[in-house]
């Protein structure tokens, strides 16, 4: 079953291993992307949705901390900023072993950390061993780190290298390797609950210290966060001019949407994330001569919304309905996706993948065709095809008990697209004599309520990532967050799910995600996720709505600007950036 | 007045007992964890939720929780911590005080200084012109939510091409030291808020002030000094207001919480760094030492108003006099 291909782990540890040792990184090759050698100086201002809760990464889960932390932190792996290829960051080259198991990382001589303190294997192993692998650390990743409930070893090599064996080959672990690298000598040796509690939000800004483009000058809460350049950093530019370009960079708080879009109108904010929604507004102010551009961008990242059924629902006649792949299939025709993309996202959307972007070129599998078509008459063929009609001639279609087909559907109202995606579905389905009723809840809490089951039709989404293994534990059947068939879930975390309970095709797909979890050749892992995408679009799960794009808004103040969504450790053009 | 004011005092602490328990309880009562927030996170595992619940004492009961924070709060003042911040509740709150102190103070007192007058002269001259326009604005005033008031101000400086679209100060004078530019800064953006939050209280105000000017006018004392020939000013100043205001001061004593919890929409939407946000997220996410923290503050800030404006009745009214 596992085929080993030596051939390809060569070329990867070859490809890594390119620069020489003891030199900064040069950061070259985004020419398509329009990067241009930038000059010196200038200050970047951001909007931060709220105050960072704390200054240390590992001690809370917080998206506007890891918005700041982005830039003041590396790991030892990052992303291509076009191909979304790995490359080394903080690690000068990875060698893994032939069996997939021994990933061996040298890490670069020439980096120092912030107060000029030299970067060494200490970190590396700090970092991993009390922050990422510690169950205690509320914002630490022990789950990557425990394979079939074995623990992943690491050791220190040397002063430069450090090494970890695996219990088992695991291919995406290599792409796991994006955490940030916290300094040893700041941390002290804090172990257990207690790495919570270091670095509070009040801690003096030159205690924190890191290996980013970027150190913290200021926090003032509810207010700002304020960056300036690390002249340490260890990055030039394809000329051998220090990155990075700016000299600070700094954070705005500002809650509100509404509120960040008119401070950047009015030139306070230089840079902002918009939705589809926003878009024609800031591109007509663009078009008659704002001083700003607005790009459009297919970003791998990004969550396209779905609908989802309760295999699971309280009503035992929904419950066998939903369950239903014939159902779920048949109402996939009265998602009117088209006039969605059109009215929702002006247009700035297009037909989703399943479970993986379309523009992942690695994975993506095309899967169009088992979109199918909006047609409403098909719909009702389809459900007189499964004895579900209007008995009662009330306009709405009778379960065989003779209840009226009619059930709730969850969505965010505190969102830009859910309401009105709701509302679409609401009377789409209605005119195949299907009665929805709208239940609004806040956004944050759709993951909790879809978790406890409380739900029959909900309208949700999940982040794509670059590989499907990342997002195992949503798409495999008993995966955690496989909320939409809960029977499924193991009666102990971590225990193998309710197998006996999974439908055929859910049984294939589990096999799948074990089998591509541990097999190293790519090849076959393609062929793997190649079938997964295809069961999930006839089988549907979840039905995906769309793949909506992503829009940037920039100050035409600075050059070299690339999107980026938000948090995704190791991507981050932010360096790059300079004002002109 | 001594024993008086002792007395109540010491009759508020069974009454801020019972609103804790209740404030907790509801608090408790709402579904959900503190964790549900990160379960969309990859990182976050069951195992990472039960070393948070455990480490929060949340694995706890209820009633042990509570009875923690009380004996903290009687013993040392402490009144536990911010989950979500994983410092004390009260160091987070302090760097938020000043300023939530200063914007509703001011706003407060704008909407005081605004509606008193009015009120007097809307009583007075009920079917003037400038009365009317009065009332039209304070009517206007009223229907106007702040934060939409605000939001429609925001759009007016922008479309003016101002900067000044929100928060508190301009991005360079947010960590500097105080200097006149700084201040000028602050006037500059404060304004909005102030005449946003400001004036939605302005027309309650007038209403009350103008309807109890208007009973006391027709009062046999007031008509009396008006015949004995007393100048206009006097009779407005020391007989009709002076009696008038009484309905005023318990309302004032009412508005203390405001300092806390008035402004919730406005500042999110304008940006302020004030403590209303905060509340409002402490609540949705269960933080709830935070939470209760907060909602104590703006029961005592109530209890100890109603005590302010009873204490300042008897002073300004002798028939209300406690001895």
């Amino acid at each position: 079953m596992l085929k080993r291909s030596f051939t390809a782990l060569a070329l990867i540890t070859l490809a890594l291993a390119g620069s020489a040792l003891a030199a900064p990184k040069k950061v070259t090759g985004y020419g398509s992307l329009g990067i241009v050698n930038g000059k010196a100086g200038g200050t970047y201002t951001l909007a931060l949705g709220d105050s960072p809760q704390s200054l240390n990464y590992y001690g809370v889960i917080d998206n506007n901390l890891g918005l700041v932390a982005q830039q003041l932190f590396d790991g030892l792996m990052e992303f291509n900023l076009s191909t979304y290829k790995l490359e080394p960051a903080l690690a000068e080259s990875v060698a893994v072993s032939s069996d997939g198991k021994t990933y061996t990382f040298k890490l670069r001589r020439d980096v120092k950390w912030s107060d000029g303190q030299a970067f060494n294997a200490d970190d590396v192993i700090y970092t991993y061993q009390n922050l990422i692998m510690n169950p205690e650390a509320r914002a630490g990743d022990p789950g990557n780190f425990k394979l079939d409930g074995k623990p992943v070893e690491m050791k220190k090599v040397d002063a430069y290298t450090v090494q970890f064996v695996l219990p088992r080959p695991a291919p995406a672990f290599l792409l796991q390797q994006r955490y940030f690298i916290m300094p040893q000598h700041k941390f002290g040796n804090v172990k257990g609950a207690a790495v919570n509690n270091v670095w509070p939000s009040n801690t003096a800004p030159a205690d924190i210290v890191g290996t980013g483009p970027f150190k913290l000058t200021s926090y003032t809460a509810g207010q700002k966060v304020a960056l300036t350049k690390n002249a340490n950093y260890w990055k030039v530019d394809a000329d051998g001019t220090k990155l990075p370009y700016l000299n600070a960079v700094e954070f705005l708080v500002i809650r509100d949407p509404q509120a960040q879009v008119a401070q950047f109108l009015a030139g306070n904010v230089d840079q902002l994330n918009v939705t589809g929604a926003q878009f024609p507004d800031l591109k007509q102010r663009e078009v008659s001569g704002a001083a700003f551009k607005v790009f459009r961008s297919t970003a791998l990242f990004g969550s396209p919304p779905f609908v989802a059924y309760n295999f699971d629902a309280k009503d035992a006649a929904l419950a066998k309905l939903f369950s239903d792949v014939r159902f779920r299939r048949a109402m996939q025709g009265a998602l009117n996706r088209d006039r969605i993309i059109d009215t929702v996202y002006n247009g700035l959307a297009s037909l989703p993948g399943h479970g993986v972007a379309p523009v992942n070129k690695d994975w993506y599998a095309n899967t169009k065709p088992q979109l199918g078509k909006f047609d409403i008459a098909a719909v009702g063929t389809a459900l007189n095809a499964l004895g579900i009609k209007d008995t009662n001639g009330d306009g709405v279609r009778n379960l065989p008990g003779g209840k009226n087909l009619e059930f709730d559907l969850t969505y965010g109202t505190d969102s830009s697209v859910y309401p009105a995606l709701a509302a679409i579905i609401q009377s789409d389905f209605a005119k195949a004599g299907v009665k929805v009723n709208l239940k609004g809840i806040l956004s944050s809490k759709l993951l909790s309520t879809g978790q406890s089951g409380d739900w029959e039709m909900i309208l949700h989404a999940f982040g794509d990532q670059p590989d499907p293994e990342l997002r195992k534990p949503i798409w495999q059947p008993g995966g955690a967050l496989y909320y939409w068939h809960r029977t499924l879930q193991p009666a102990v975390d971590g225990g193998t799910p309710n197998l006996a309970k999974m439908f055929p095709w859910e049984k294939e797909i589990y096999g799948i995600f074990n089998d591509a979890a541990t097999t190293t050749s790519r090849s076959t892992r393609k062929a793997l996720y190649t079938r997964w995408q295809l069961i999930f679009a006839q089988n549907l799960p979840v039905t995906p709505i769309a793949k909506p794009e992503n829009i940037g808004a920039v100050s035409n103040k600075f050059g070299n600007y690339i999107y980026n969504l938000g948090v995704i450790p190791g991507y981050n053009p932010v360096p790059l950036i300079y004002q002109k | 007045m001594l024993t008086y004011t002792l007395r109540r005092l010491l009759g508020m602490i069974p009454t801020i007992l019972i609103i804790s328990v209740v404030c907790f309880a509801v608090i408790k009562l709402q579904p959900g964890n503190f964790t549900d927030q990160y379960l969309e996170d990859p990182r976050f595992t069951r195992e990472t939720a039960d070393a948070i619940r455990r480490q929060l004492g949340l694995d706890q009961p209820a009633i042990v929780q509570y009875g923690r924070w009380l004996w903290g709060v009687v013993s040392r003042f402490d009144f536990g911590y911010s989950f979500f911040q994983n410092r004390p509740v009260t160091s987070v709150i302090g760097e938020l005080l000043g300023w939530t102190v200063l914007i509703s103070g001011l706003t407060l007192l704008v909407s005081w200084l605004v509606a008193v007058p009015l009120g007097i002269y809307t009583a007075f001259n009920r079917n003037g012109l400038g009365a009317q326009i009065a009332n039209f604005l304070g009517y206007v005033g009223l229907a106007i939510p702040d934060f939409l008031a605000s939001l429609l101000l925001v759009a007016l400086v922008l479309s003016l091409g101002g900067t000044n679209v929100g928060g508190i100060l301009s991005s360079q004078y947010i960590d500097a030291p105080w200097s006149w530019p700084k201040i000028l800064d602050l006037l500059n953006h404060l304004w909005i808020p102030v005449i946003a939050i400001g004036l939605e209280g302005v027309a309650g105000l007038m209403r009350q002030m103008r309807a109890s000017m208007l009973d006391v006018l027709t009062q046999d004392y007031v008509r009396t000094a008006k015949a004995k020939g007393l100048p206009q000013q006097k009779v407005i100043w020391r007989h009709a207001v002076r009696n008038a205001i009484n309905p005023m001061i318990s309302l004032a004593g009412l508005s203390l919480p405001a300092l806390i919890s008035g402004t919730i929409v406005a500042s999110i939407v304008l940006n302020l760094p004030t403590i209303g946000p905060m509340l409002y997220t402490s609540l949705l996410n269960k933080d709830q030492y935070m939470a209760l923290t907060l909602l104590m503050m703006s029961a005592v800030l109530l209890l100890l108003g109603n005590l302010l404006s009873d204490l300042l009745l008897a002073w300004s009214d002798p028939r209300v006099r406690y001895s």
